[in-house]
């Protein structure tokens, strides 16, 4: 169990003009869990990698404990890492996968044979001990690519998407159980991941990244309530943050609507957002015209059409069920929550209450 | 006709049954002409002389020149020193290969070395130089160090005549080991033995038998240095079969015989192993 | 243990790792033994060569114990260029390379599309056609000599004549040809492994897909199958080319040299010790045909798709 640190961590490729993680600092408590989370290219693996040793750093240094362990070699940084597509040894059964490590180290068999029983316990992987890979379900391959993490007792998780490969439903299940699993183990955790509800339902802090640079790291909550800058408020939430551009100065107007509130941006003022549960159906002034309707049971999405500064912008708006209306329909909407207001260099300036 | 029927399914939709029938038959009518060579060789030498010569089948059919082939006379090749020698070379310069281009290809495919490119085109070009060329310095020196006629001179040459293959084949084999088990392994503190041990090997296995296969083959037809670099009476299989080459009388059928043995140990290797070939070949050979 | 890293790693690379705390001497380790072997056993005798290709090294009394030499600087390479029967050699090896090649590249792929698909015997089928490939050289030749192309015993003369043609004397009157006709019959089976994993590992789904889209099975294959097939049908030309551009062993049982069959090895070799002795001229010879192999296969390798290229993939 130790903290994790990142100290101006840079990589860049050879023959790359931007490098793929530029400058990260990030400070991961002891026994925290935090999820990095990013698009495509954002550098979250590679900043992951860079923590496992797998990549070098060209700037900045990485500690563990405390300890920098820049120039260290994977295996002696005392990590353990669950690959994306588990990485089992496909030769090898359930027990052997997980004792591998162990066997490496020298561990004597009888305390091996120990550890690894003790954490196939945990993960419900006894009945499968002496089955290969291939014999293995997508889900059990999962557990026991968490197993061989969790058997070497190390100072720090490493995970690099390890739910992306399992379907819906068992994605859902697997993360609840990781979360619990992980607070019971209270061993410090890094995690990737490319899916923002993951992200906000599993991290203790969550770091955006986007283009090799760090957006936010912060609690689910902050990120959601008080997003740094657009590509953050845009990134987490589902669906997206309604955006809006408007004018540096003037009166705030939504569809046509004043807000009629005032902001102290002095003119910097470039983008508005608020989220769907902000857009109220009703009697509100602004009027709108439903797209789509996405019925989910217990609440709907919304999706409309507003006249806004003489264009046609699609919002989205989340309301409880029940809700009468369809495709076609022109209703009227009313803000009403959270306006978030951002400059032109997409960062967050002010939020108002409406 | 040419439309692909899935993997074991007899008839994709729309294939017509007559098509697949006259495929069939194609393949046959070609497996049974281009094997002909093979089957009359095998006939003949079941023959007498006479009926060899003239291509009938009056005495029918004997083993006769098969105990005659085998039966040594003095001064010349006998079949088991032949067959002892073929087998000692080609058993140990393959292995030596395989132990030498094992490590060789995870340099170049697992953690490159700088420079890769250049070093695997440095044992193509090894494949360049006709061997023939090179004979004379290797006979000199051979001579100096009294090396003619060992099977040691054979196992050396056959070595570096399939270390070139024998590195490009393992190494397009090593890189379909996906990066991320090397990385666990890498990890989990394996040492480079162990990782070639417990994760390289077992993935690559069919793509090493194809390898150690083709070697084999080589190795065990090889015949330029065999007949060069040996006296007529301590040498390989290659030349036991050319020393039945008979230039007083035409003994055709005793000549098929002969080459029927001398072939037959590789030809049942190639048999056996046909499919792990294809398998490592299709496995990643092309790359 | 603090051990500088190798940032100049790209680890995308399939197949390749990162380990970037592996010196760079580290990871020439295992190449070592490999390399030095392949050095010792090869590079001495082509030095060696080149020393003997700049002397007048011959050996008349045909006791392979040369003469004393005489250092001739480049005056074996002038010859080089003013030999008709050199360039003679030049071209029928070239002539016998790409017959051979395009021959049985063209039949083994032809027999892969046979293959590819299930049919009665297949296993069989397929062990037979492999079987020449298997075979010794020397024997191959020897077969072809004497049971197909002799005029005395030959089968081949004899289905002739039944069908009503006169005989040919196939090795005397058409040397070139039948080598060729052993070197393709043995490396057709070779070509037809290669292109039957070629066949084998098209996704399937791209041909389903195709045939959806209403594709005739001609188009099917000319459009994306031999596409898919042309870095196969390259690794077989590479690979064939090496070995039987130095074809030796059906030349010498079946001809024994002759202005029609002698390929630049057969020639190389009746220099030196296979009559000529010369062994000063033969390694002027031989170092010009290494010369200009490199300079073609470095040619050919660039042009070839990226045979030695990484496979790029996250």
């Amino acid at each position: 169990m130790a903290a994790v640190q990142y100290e101006q961590a840079t990589r860049l490729y050879p023959g790359t003009p931007t490098p793929a993680v530029n400058e990260l600092d990030l400070t991961i408590d002891d026994g925290e869990l935090l999820v990095l989370v990013g698009p495509s290219g954002s550098g979250k693996s590679t900043a992951l990698r860079m923590l496992a040793g797998l990549e070098p750093l060209d700037e900045g240094r990485i500690l563990i404990g405390g300890k920098d362990v820049s120039s260290v070699r994977p295996r002696d940084r005392d990590i353990a890492m669950v690959f994306q597509n588990y990485a089992l040894y496909p030769n090898l059964d359930v027990a052997a996968n997980m004792g591998f490590a162990l066997k490496q180290q020298g561990v004597p068999k009888h305390e091996r044979l120990e550890r690894v029983r003790e954490t196939a316990k945990l993960l419900d992987l006894e009945p499968y001990l002496d089955r290969k890979p291939r014999n293995l379900s997508g889900g059990q391959r999962q557990r026991v690519a968490m197993g061989r993490a969790i058997v070497r007792h190390p100072q720090v998780y490493l995970m690099d998407e390890p739910l992306s490969n399992l379907d819906a439903k068992l994605r859902v299940q697997t993360r609840t159980e990781l979360v619990e699993l992980q607070q019971r183990l209270a061993v410090t955790t890094v995690y990737v991941t490319h899916d923002q509800v993951e992200a906000m339902t599993m991290g203790d802090r969550v770091a955006v990244l986007r283009d090799g640079l760090l957006q936010q790291c912060d609690s689910p909550a902050k990120l959601y309530h008080e997003p740094a800058n657009l590509f953050v408020a845009g990134f987490i939430g589902s669906p997206a943050m309604n955006m809006l551009p408007v004018p540096s100065t003037g009166p705030l107007e939504v569809g046509g609507t004043e807000i009629g509130v005032s902001d102290d941006l002095g003119g910097e003022r470039a983008t508005i957002g608020f989220r769907p549960e902000a857009v109220i159906i009703g009697d509100g002034p602004t009027p709108a015209r439903i797209r789509i309707v996405e019925d989910l049971g217990s609440e709907l999405f919304v999706h409309l059409l507003i006249d806004h500064d003489g264009e046609e912008r699609r919002i989205v708006a989340k309301v409880d069920a029940p809700f009468v209306g369809s495709s076609g329909d022109n209703v009227r909407i009313s803000l009403h929550g959270t306006l978030h207001l951002f400059d032109a260099a997409e960062v967050r300036r002010q939020s108002v209450e409406l | 006709m040419i439309r692909r029927a899935r993997r074991g399914s007899r008839l994709g939709v729309g294939e017509s049954r007559a098509a697949i029938i006259a495929l069939g038959i194609a393949a046959w009518v070609v497996g049974m002409l281009w094997i002909f060579p093979v089957g009359w060789t095998l006939l003949t030498s079941f023959k007498t002389e006479q009926d060899a010569s003239a291509q009938t089948l009056h005495n029918g059919l004997t083993f006769g020149r098969y105990s005659d082939v085998s039966h040594s006379t003095t001064g010349t090749l006998s079949l088991s020193a032949a067959f002892t020698n073929s087998l000692v070379v080609v058993v140990v310069s393959t292995v030596i290969v395989m132990l030498l281009a094992l490590p060789a290809a995870y340099a170049l495919a697992i953690r490159p070395v700088p420079k890769w490119r250049d070093v695997l085109f440095f044992f193509i070009s090894l494949k360049f130089l006709p061997i023939v060329a090179s004979i004379f310095p290797i006979y000199v020196y051979a001579q100096k160090w009294n090396l003619i006629g060992t099977r040691t001179i054979l196992i050396v040459l056959y070595i570096a005549i399939n270390l070139p293959l024998a590195i490009w084949m393992l190494r397009s084999f090593f890189i379909e080991v996906p990066r991320e088990l090397i990385e666990a392994a890498e990890i989990d503190g394996t040492s480079l033995f162990n990782q070639l041990r417990s994760v390289i090997l077992p993935i690559a296995a069919p793509g090493i038998a194809a390898t150690a296969l083709l070697c084999v083959i080589f190795a065990w037809n090889e015949y330029f240095y065999a007949i060069q670099l040996n006296f007529a009476g301590a040498s390989t299989m290659p030349q036991w079969v050319i020393g039945n080459v008979s230039t007083r009388g035409n003994f055709l059928a005793k000549l098929s015989a002969a080459s029927i043995i001398a072939c037959l140990p590789v030809v049942l290797a190639g048999w056996a192993a046909q499919k792990r070939m294809i398998r490592g070949l299709s496995m990643g050979a092309i790359k | 243990m603090n051990v500088a890293a190798d940032a100049t790693l790209r680890p995308t690379a399939k197949g390749q790792v990162g380990d970037p705390f592996s010196s760079p001497w580290r990871r020439r380790l295992p190449l070592l033994p490999a390399l030095l072997f392949a050095i010792l056993v090869t590079q001495l005798p082509f030095l060696v060569s080149i020393y003997y290709s700049l002397t007048d090294l011959k050996d008349k009394t045909q006791s392979l114990i040369p003469e004393p030499t005489k250092f001739v600087g480049i005056d074996n390479y002038k010859a080089i260029f003013s030999d008709p029967f050199f360039r003679q050699a030049m071209w029928t090896s070239v002539q016998m390379t790409v017959f051979a090649v395009v021959l049985s590249l063209l039949f083994g792929t032809l027999f892969a599309i046979l293959l590819d698909r299930h049919f009665f015997g297949q296993g069989l089928i397929r062990t037979l056609l492999i079987t020449p490939f298997l075979l010794m050289p020397v024997v191959a030749a020897l077969i072809w000599k004497q049971q197909m192309f002799s005029s005395l015993f030959g089968i081949l003369d004899k289905v002739l004549n039944f069908l009503g043609f006169s005989s040919v004397a196939f090795i005397s009157d058409h040397p070139l040809a039948s080598i060729v006709t052993v070197l393709v019959w043995q490396w057709t089976p070779f070509m037809m492994l290669i292109m039957l994993a070629g066949l084998q590992s098209q996704p399937s789904d791209i041909l389903e897909a195709a045939g959806v889209d209403g594709a005739t099975p001609f188009g099917i294959f000319r459009q994306l199958t031999l596409p898919h097939l042309r870095r196969y049908l390259e690794l077989g030309a590479l690979l064939g080319s090496i070995y039987i551009v130095q074809a030796f062993d059906a030349i010498d049982v079946m001809t024994g040299g002759g202005p029609g069959s002698t390929n630049v090895p057969y020639f190389v070799y009746q220099e030196s010790i296979g009559g000529g002795f010369r062994y000063g001229s033969a390694s002027a010879y031989a170092i010009v045909v290494v010369i200009f192999s490199i300079i073609i296969a470095t040619l050919a390798l660039r042009l070839l798709s990226g045979l030695l290229k990484d496979e790029e993939r996250a």
